[in-house]
């Protein structure tokens, strides 16, 4: 399946890309738009304003992902804490780890030409992320 | 008197101009604080300034859908000040909310160095040293204009932290290899 988001991910797009390819979606393909209005036809859109994979309420994206998708593995519960103290900065968990990935994200941003590449990398960030908390959480 | 110039020697700033309902009380209050967070400026009741950047974007767009989710009003503007000074009044203005800010960070270190010289219960401390260190980098995250307090807040905060350390005795922490 296709899924679209905007262009210049964070961390709750990097988590949500990691979440749909690991848990959600095998086989698939992302595109990544400048305007809404270029997203491809047909792609499942996700963060963005008015689709229903996006925030809501006091949730970001990936908290969204886990109700729409009813994943209730504790291990992804507390990733989303973390992405959520990230993309929204407002302690509500008052998750250490929020400033670090958020650091960590926005310094690879920098350095990589693009999403799709971005979210390579991150995909092994968030795997190792959820591997340490796999050994503290279960 | 100032005359209005190029866009060149202005920020761009984001203005957020919203209208909630007066009931129920929690999403003005919800909304206020996130502006807060973010460390805007309000221009009067319902109007919020942020200088314009990928992030700050970002996150005034989700808070005018929030708006607009708890049946309010928002609309979001890329806009200038009309002249130099305008702006440098809101550059001003945005600096002094952070030295504000920056000024509690170093007194608020001050005190836990003075208390760490004198010895005492350390545990204390340290949670609120963690507090502080928090507070500074809630700061530091608003710091648009790169108030000159900055670097003065984070020496204060490592000069604390490196008294309280320093002057700790070993004991038999259950962390200990946890680090590297």
């Amino acid at each position: 399946m296709l899924w679209a988001t905007r262009r210049g991910c964070h961390v709750d797009r990097t988590g949500c890309v990691w979440l749909i390819r690991r848990f959600i979606d095998g086989e698939a393909a992302f595109s990544f738009f400048e305007d809404p209005a270029e997203a491809p036809e047909g792609a499942e859109l996700f963060d963005v304003v008015g689709a229903r994979l996006s925030h809501g309420g006091d949730d970001c994206s990936f908290e969204t992902f886990l109700k729409e998708y009813s994943l209730g593995d504790p291990v992804l519960a507390e990733i989303s804490e973390i992405v959520h103290d990230a993309d929204l900065m407002d302690e509500k968990y008052g998750r250490p780890e929020a400033d670090g990935l958020d650091a960590v994200i926005r310094g690879m941003q920098l350095v990589l030409p693009d999403d799709q590449t971005l979210t390579g990398y991150t995909d092994a960030v968030f795997e190792g992320l959820y591997a340490y908390l796999s050994r503290e959480v279960l | 008197m100032d005359v209005a110039v190029g866009t060149a020697d202005k920020t761009r700033w984001l203005i957020l101009i919203y209208h909630l309902p007066r009931e129920p009380s929690r999403h003005r209050v919800a909304v206020w604080r996130k502006l807060k967070a973010l460390g805007a400026l309000y221009l009067q009741d319902g109007v919020a300034a942020l200088p314009a950047d990928a992030v700050t974007r970002e996150q005034l767009e989700w808070l005018q859908l929030r708006v607009r989710e708890a049946g309010g009003r928002a609309t979001l503007w890329e806009a200038w000040p009309n002249t130099v000074a305008e702006n440098q009044g809101l550059v001003a203005a945005f600096r002094a909310a952070r030295e504000e800010g920056y000024r509690k960070v170093i007194a608020g270190a001050g005190r836990i160095r003075r208390k760490a010289e004198l010895g005492g219960d350390e545990a204390p401390l340290l949670e609120g040293l963690a507090r502080t260190e928090r507070g500074f980098r809630a700061e530091r995250r608003r710091d648009y204009f790169r108030s000159p307090l900055r670097t003065e807040a984070a020496q204060a905060l490592r000069a604390a932290r490196r008294t309280l350390v320093e002057g700790a005795e070993p004991t038999d922490r259950e962390d200990v290899g946890q680090g590297g």
